[in-house]
This record gives C-alpha cells, sequence and structure tokens, in this order.
C-alpha cells in the first residue's frame, strides 16, 4: 500500500515537473516562432501595394473567357482547377480515413488471427492483474453501463418527443427529439436553408459556390439530427447511402477534367459554349464543377460527422461476440 | 491600417502553437490546430485587401463605375480569397481526421492525455 502510494507520489512529482519544462520550452519555441512570423510580416505587403500580376489577369480573364461575373469562383473552377481537384481529394480522403478509423472492428480475427492473439495476451493480463485493477474495473464497468444506458436510448425508454414529460420533471431528459417549438422551427428553416444552398451553387455567383452551398446543406442534415433526434436523420445519413453520392460527384469531377483535356487540350478548360453572364448556364464547365463540389463537400462533411457521432466504443477487453455485434448493428 | 490584421494573426498563431506544445489533452492540442488554422485563413484575406478596394465582383459595379473600370481598378485579390477557402476546406478535413483519432485514443486509453500514448514507446 505504501508502496503504491510513493509510487503515485513519484508519478505526480514527475507530471508536475514535465508540465513546467513543457510550458517555458512551449514558450520559447513560441517566442522563437514568432520573431520569425514578425520578420517575415514586415516584408509583406501593404495596403498600398498594387494588385499582383496574376490577380489581374484573372480578373480581366473572368468575364471574356468563363463568362463569370463572380472572379472568385472563376478562379477556383477554372484558373485553379487542378488545385480544386487536389483539395477535393484530399477531403475524399480524409472522409474515408475518418469512416475507416470510426468503423467498429472487423470480423477478421480467423483470418489475420489478431483479435484471437489479442484475447488471449488479454486473459493473461487479466489473470495477472485482477486484484489490483479493481478500481479501473469499476471505472470500466460504470462506462459500460453509461454506453448501454446511451444506446437504449435511440431504441427503447425515452418519450418520442419531451411535450409528454410534465414541467418540472427530473433531469436528464431522455426524449430523442426536442420540443414542438424546436421541431417546427428547425422544419421550417431547414427548407429555407436547404433552397438557400442549393441556390448558392446553381447560380454561381457566390466565391466557391459549391464549397459554401455544400457546407450549408450539410448544416441542413445537423440541424434536423438535433431538432428530431437520430431517428429522423438515421436513413439518410447511412455512409452505404451516402458514399455512393458522393463517389458519384468526385467521378463528375474526374469526367469534366478529363473531357476538357480531350477535347481542348488542358485539364478542366472550357468545352462548353458560354451562356448570357448571370444565367444558371454562365460559366461552361464551372457550373458542373461547382455542383458536383456541392454533392461532394455536403456528403463528405455529413458523413465525417455522423461517423464522429456513432462512435462505438472499442474497449481493449472486448470479446468475440461484442465485436460481431458491433458489425452488425447499425452503422451510423 | 492592414498591419494590425498581420500582427493579429501573429499572435493568433502563436497562441495556437503554444497550445499544441504546452497542453497534453489532446482535443486542447486540435483546438490549437484549428486556432492556426484560423490565423491564416486571417493572413490570406488581409493579405488579399488593399487600401479602399472593391470586392473582386463585376455582377454589378459599384455607383458610377463600369465593368470594365472595376476590373483594372482597385479590387481585392481573388486568388488570395481563392487560397484562403482552400485553406478552409482543408482545414476542416484535418480537423475531422484529428479529432477521430482523439476519440479512439480517448475510447483505447481511456484518457485524453497524451503522455499517456505510451504505446509506442521503445
Amino acid at each position: 500500500m505504501i508502496e503504491q502510494r510513493a509510487a503515485e507520489h513519484a508519478e505526480r512529482e514527475l507530471h508536475a515537473r514535465s508540465d513546467f519544462h513543457r510550458v517555458w520550452l512551449a514558450l520559447l519555441l513560441v517566442g522563437a516562432f514568432a520573431a520569425i512570423l514578425v520578420l517575415g510580416v514586415i516584408g509583406l505587403p501593404r495596403e498600398s501595394a498594387a494588385l499582383p500580376a496574376v490577380a489581374r489577369h484573372a480578373m480581366e480573364i473572368a468575364l471574356p473567357r468563363w463568362g463569370q461575373t463572380e472572379v472568385v469562383s472563376a478562379i477556383i473552377y477554372g484558373a485553379r482547377g487542378f488545385d480544386t481537384f487536389g483539395e477535393t481529394f484530399l477531403l475524399l480522403a480524409a472522409v474515408v480515413s475518418v469512416v475507416t478509423l470510426s468503423r467498429a472492428r472487423e470480423p477478421r480475427h480467423e483470418y489475420v488471427g489478431e483479435a484471437s492473439a489479442g484475447q488471449a495476451e488479454q486473459e493473461q493480463l487479466g489473470h495477472k492483474s485482477s486484484e489490483d485493477e479493481s478500481s479501473e474495473d469499476e471505472q470500466e464497468h460504470e462506462a459500460r453501463e453509461a454506453e448501454e444506458d446511451e444506446e437504449d436510448d435511440d431504441s427503447s425508454d425515452g418519450p418520442a418527443d419531451p411535450d409528454r414529460i410534465g414541467l418540472g420533471a427530473r433531469a436528464p431528459e431522455r426524449a430523442r427529439a426536442m420540443s414542438v417549438v424546436v421541431r417546427v422551427g428547425a422544419r421550417a428553416a431547414a427548407v429555407v436553408l436547404a433552397v438557400c444552398g442549393i441556390y448558392l451553387a446553381t447560380w454561381g455567383y457566390t466565391p466557391g459556390g459549391g464549397f459554401p452551398a455544400g457546407a450549408a446543406v450539410s448544416g441542413v442534415v445537423l440541424l434536423l439530427y438535433a431538432a428530431l433526434g437520430h431517428r429522423a436523420v438515421r436513413a439518410a445519413v447511412r455512409p452505404g447511402v451516402l458514399e455512393p453520392i458522393e463517389l458519384v460527384g468526385a467521378t463528375v469531377i474526374i469526367v469534366v477534367g478529363v473531357l476538357g483535356l480531350v477535347l481542348t487540350g488542358s485539364l478542366f478548360a472550357n468545352f462548353l459554349p458560354l451562356a448570357q453572364p448571370q444565367t444558371i448556364l454562365a460559366g461552361g464547365v464551372q457550373q458542373i464543377y461547382s455542383f458536383a463540389e456541392l454533392i461532394e463537400v455536403a456528403t463528405g462533411l455529413t458523413i465525417a460527422i455522423f461517423s464522429l457521432l456513432g462512435m462505438r466504443r472499442e474497449w481493449s477487453g472486448d470479446d468475440e461476440d461484442d465485436a460481431s455485434e458491433d458489425d452488425t448493428g447499425d452503422a451510423s | 491600417m492592414i498591419v494590425v490584421n498581420y500582427v493579429g494573426a501573429v499572435v493568433l498563431f502563436c497562441v495556437g502553437l503554444f497550445g499544441v506544445l504546452a497542453r497534453r489533452n489532446l482535443i486542447k492540442i486540435i483546438m490549437g490546430l484549428s486556432v492556426m488554422e484560423a490565423a491564416t485563413y486571417l493572413l490570406l484575406v488581409s493579405l488579399a485587401y488593399h487600401g479602399g478596394s472593391t470586392a473582386p465582383v463585376l455582377t454589378q459595379p459599384p455607383h458610377g463605375m463600369t465593368r470594365a473600370q472595376v476590373v483594372h481598378g482597385n479590387v481585392a485579390d481573388p486568388v488570395l480569397q481563392n487560397f484562403c477557402l482552400t485553406a478552409i476546406v482543408i482545414g476542416v478535413a484535418v480537423t475531422a481526421v484529428f479529432l477521430t483519432v482523439a476519440v479512439r485514443v480517448g475510447q483505447h486509453y481511456r484518457s485524453m492525455d497524451a503522455d499517456d500514448v505510451k504505446a509506442l514507446h521503445g
């Protein structure tokens, strides 16, 4: 007992000391870095500097070459089309990473032998330290119970909405949705916001077109989730539904780029006739690119957010049954 | 006084960097990274601004100006605004991946303390 306490004390002291070192070392490094940044900032162009030639060129070609009155969009889907392509696939890679990291364990224990080996190790560890880990087991027990409660919340107990619970009832509120005021407000706002989001991309007046529009559309899904509960959006936000849609967006971007290369000789060049500026078809291929980007960003963000929200616990000591249960459960 | 914006971006960046270096909580480290990203957005948008410039939009020229005057006149730099958009998207992607890793670390080690993540210690 005394030994244990001494060990705890030593560890606490070590932590305190490392905290102290961490702070002064960090201050030193940040100070040095700040000095470098200040030196860099001194050399930056000021307000009175002339517009760089590349920006002036972009201003000049936006209307004649792209038929776009929104110069930022004309650059992002035109002159910098290839950069945007890379950026989009970086977002896609991030979404794939999030989905891979957040999904439950795969039933591969017999194939790789990883889980069975891990289980043997766990059992060994369990025998060795079953006596002195009582506090941690309690902690684990508590956490497991809390998580089971959380999972049940979605399926069984708790009313559908809090309107049936009397005022002054005990917290926490277990209803799956929010009150009638919030639900009606969210339903009304969601329609307006969704239309606004798509309008931002289709008319091409917004800087960035599909990017802000996609963020707005995924915001609508989040709004509905917050107001109506997970059950209302569960069917729509599964990666199984959204991932193919996202890949369709990615395919459209690749097709537009390659068609530009084949038909005009350069990637993402315009091969469509230019319509009257400020109409829905203005900008040639940029409109298609922007709309594909809308799909890509909206689905990508939604998948990433809901994968993160729906992450299941993965205790190191899980048994096989638990793992397979995780797999068959709804991957939300 | 665009210099104020530059200084603000430097300060913001340093605050974020300090958070990343001095904190041990993984969520705070990720917050520090987000603050650093925000500093780059501020710097890029400030760099795009020129004294008295108009927005790089040709939809409706400001009063008494024609489109040609806007094109050749004093406008904010659209290319740098573009970089800012790119930076935002990449920032979102990176933060999403970091958060997922943080949740997994939290589940695996039952701790958000970066010091407890020692599985790869030699």
